[in-house]
């Protein structure tokens, strides 16, 4: 077990480096002076100051050379000091939000993160329980709900459901609202005797024993969770039935009876763990459709994460900050891979002992 | 003689599919005394694994459905026991092992957990005598390094140890009946061998009874003391085995002896098999269901289906012609 997750672990630079190789090489369609961008903070006064960062970042040299200056920075001969160099965490200055790209992120994903744990915990908990209760009792009201449930969910985008919600819990009912907590929220947060542990708010207004910020939190959170999880619940649910049918009819289940075991037992024990392996690929596939969905999600309630700052960025064409973007959601997204094989390796001895 | 152990009358399994009711078990009847070794031949689809998984309750309900019949065990009826009573026998008194071996153990489960499970559960032994007893199992079975292998998946057995394996873990509770469907299908022929030599092995030692599910008549021949033969869903003859090699009375029975290759035979006969499929039996048969494939066809067999009627000591056949004559019994 130990051996497989070094193994996948020395996978991870492997890809990073290709997804980086592949978005240094798009960036070599724009020409050296559009791609000095990368390296400025402000709009260049005049064209020396440009042409001196063409040379320093070899902009205008073979790509080997360009990639490497980006990867590693460049060092002032004088005082030694380290400029640029994705490797050090280095990932430019974005002109829209007026602040390091890394900044950004640092702020915005710990936001990002927290949303998406309140989505995918009980989004996986409850797809899978109600998948689970469908196949079990096939064809009673249990199945008929959840098929029904899955039936919609899977023919509404999500940006629609995620503007009806808006228009008739925000802007009708005024229950809950966009954005990340109301303002006099804010202010105890930002106060010095609110101690910020995790930067998760929900967690840490716990911790702080403000209950009321919890709650403010949630109703923050409530609409983007919903929409987020919506469909995904709708597809886990059907995946995680029909997965446990063609389980419960395997050979494996009729002996697990034959030997006089409960039905309890049964279904837990031996047919559910077998049942959830389609389950576990599918929710790393997931992550992938999260932080697409984390997006739009975000950009339509208005929800400081990484997703709308990603949208921002877009919208306000900076490339700097897009980029940066995109090879942190590519370094989640290898780190989220590497969870599900891990947790496929757990659940199945085929894989974690071959 | 012996005391009888399972006694079977009028079982009907029906299964409720999109293309129809299918009619899998239309009235089996057949007894097991204590220490005797049945034989079940015949074709795919008959109603074999059907027949024996409804003495147990263990046909999917639904879309299966046990419609009629009794199954007395020990003087109790099998089918009219709670789910929790039926469970005390299954794997306790009553075991079984299934055709394929490579699907019928849990891929995600170590051996060792799989073996434990009935232990804990019908003999409701402790922890250490859970290892040692499992061991001693594995041993029994031939399987070597025992206690090694305990921890070991099932993938990382090859077929014919996990066939040893679910044969352990049928007789780990010493059970007064082993039912066993085609257990040596899936294997090699020379790993077949090696399991029905296990098995004789075992009822010796253990001298429980066997149903044995096969559809090769030279398996049947080695290990079973009487054989019953299924068609249609129906048991259309029983004997004992040397009645029925010596004198098979049905005409279907006659077909499956002949198609067997006859080795000792000095000159290669022409081997016989049987035209026609087997039926998929949407209706209840009203006629013979063997009929249309039968080279003794008489009238009356396409208007009524002949019941098991004696023809000699413990030899029934469910036939209207006399395949010897050729005429009506
Ligand atoms: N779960 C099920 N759903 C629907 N039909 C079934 C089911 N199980 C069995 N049947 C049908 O019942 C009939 C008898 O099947 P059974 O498995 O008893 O045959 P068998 O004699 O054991 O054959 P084999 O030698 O292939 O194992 C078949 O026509 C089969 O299609
Ligand atoms: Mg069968």
């Amino acid at each position: 077990m130990t051996n497989y997750i070094i193994r996948r672990l020395l996978l991870v630079p492997v890809i990073l480096f290709g997804v980086s190789v592949i978005i240094m090489g798009m960036l070599q369609l724009l020409g050296p002076i559009e791609r000095s961008a990368l390296y400025v903070k402000d709009f260049p006064k005049n064209d020396r100051q440009v042409d001196g960062i063409i040379k320093k970042y070899a902009l205008d040299r073979p790509f080997h050379e360009q990639y490497w200056r980006w990867l590693t920075g460049v060092k002032d001969p004088v005082t030694g000091h380290r400029e640029g160099g994705v490797l050090y965490g280095d990932f430019g200055y974005s002109r829209s939000a007026s602040q390091p790209v890394i900044d950004i992120i640092r702020t915005r994903f710990p936001n990002t993160v927290e949303l998406a744990l309140w989505t995918v915990v009980p989004m996986l908990s409850i797809g899978i329980w109600l998948g689970i209760k469908a196949a079990v009792y096939q064809n009673t009201w249990v199945d008929q709900l959840a098929r029904m449930f899955s039936i919609v969910g899977t023919s509404f985008p999500t940006f629609v459901f995620g503007l009806l919600v808006l228009i008739l819990f925000y802007a009708k009912l005024g229950w809950f609202m966009p954005g990340k907590m109301s303002d006099w929220a804010n202010q105890v947060v930002r106060s010095p005797q609110f101690v910020n542990y995790t930067k998760l708010l929900t967690i840490d207004s716990l911790l702080n024993g403000r209950f009321d910020i919890f709650w403010d939190a949630l109703r923050h959170m409530i609409l983007p969770i919903l929409t987020l999880s919506y469909i995904n619940w709708a597809t886990y649910v059907r995946v995680m039935r029909s997965s446990m049918l063609e389980t419960l009819r395997m050979d494996y289940v009729t002996t697990a009876r034959a030997k006089g075991l409960t039905e309890g037992v049964v279904i837990n024990q031996h047919a559910r763990p077998n049942a959830m392996l389609p389950i576990v690929t599918m929710a790393g596939m997931s992550v992938v459709g999260l932080l697409g969905g984390v997006i739009i999600t975000e950009t339509v309630f208005n929800y400081p994460g990484i997703g709308k700052a990603t949208a921002d960025a877009a919208a306000n064409l900076d490339v700097v900050t897009t980029i940066g973007m995109a090879i942190f959601s590519g370094f989640i997204l290898i780190i989220s891979n590497l969870i599900v094989d891990v947790m496929y390796a757990v659940i199945d001895p085929r894989v974690r002992l071959s | 003689m012996a005391n009888e152990l399972l006694n079977v009358q009028g079982l009907e399994t029906r299964f409720k599919t999109p293309e129809g009711l299918i009619h899998a078990v239309n009235g089996v009847s057949f007894h097991l005394k204590e220490g005797e070794t049945l034989g079940v031949v015949g074709e795919s689809g008959c109603g074999k694994s059907v027949s024996m998984l409804s003495v147990l309750k263990l046909v999917p309900m639904p879309p299966g459905e046990i419609v009629a019949g009794t199954a007395e065990f020990k003087g109790k009826d099998l089918l009219k026991m709670t789910n929790e009573e039926i469970r005390q026998v299954r794997g306790g008194q009553i075991a079984m092992v299934f055709q394929d071996p490579m699907t019928s153990l849990n891929p995600v489960m170590t051996i060792g957990k799989q073996l434990e499970e009935p232990l804990m559960l019908h003999l409701g032994l402790t922890k250490a005598q859970v290892r040692s007893r499992s061991i001693e199992l594995l041993e029994q079975v031939g399987i070597p390094r025992a206690a090694e292998r305990l921890k070991d998946y099932p993938h990382q057995y090859s077929g014919g140890m996990r066939q040893r394996v679910m044969i352990a873990m049928a007789l780990s509770c010493n059970p007064q009946i082993l039912i066993a469907d085609e257990p040596t299908t899936a294997l090699d022929v020379t790993i077949q061998a090696q399991i029905v030599e296990l098995v004789i092995k075992l009822r010796e030692q253990l001298g429980m009874a066997i149903v044995w599910i096969t559809h090769d008549l030279g398996v049947v021949a080695s290990i079973a003391h009487r054989v019953a033969v299924m068609y249609g869903g129906f048991i259309i003859e029983e004997a004992n085995v040397k009645d029925l090699y010596k004198s098979p009375s049905h005409p279907y029975t006659i077909g499956l002896l002949g198609s067997l290759p006859q080795i000792q035979a000095q000159t290669r006969q022409r081997l016989y098999s049987i035209d026609g499929m087997p039926p998929v039996l949407y209706k209840k048969p009203q006629a013979c269901p063997f009929a249309p494939r039968c080279k003794w066809v008489l009238e009356r067999c396409w208007h009524e289906n002949p019941r098991l009627e004696p023809v000699g000591e413990g030899h029934r056949v469910a036939c209207w012609a006399d395949t010897k004559s050729g005429s009506e019994r």
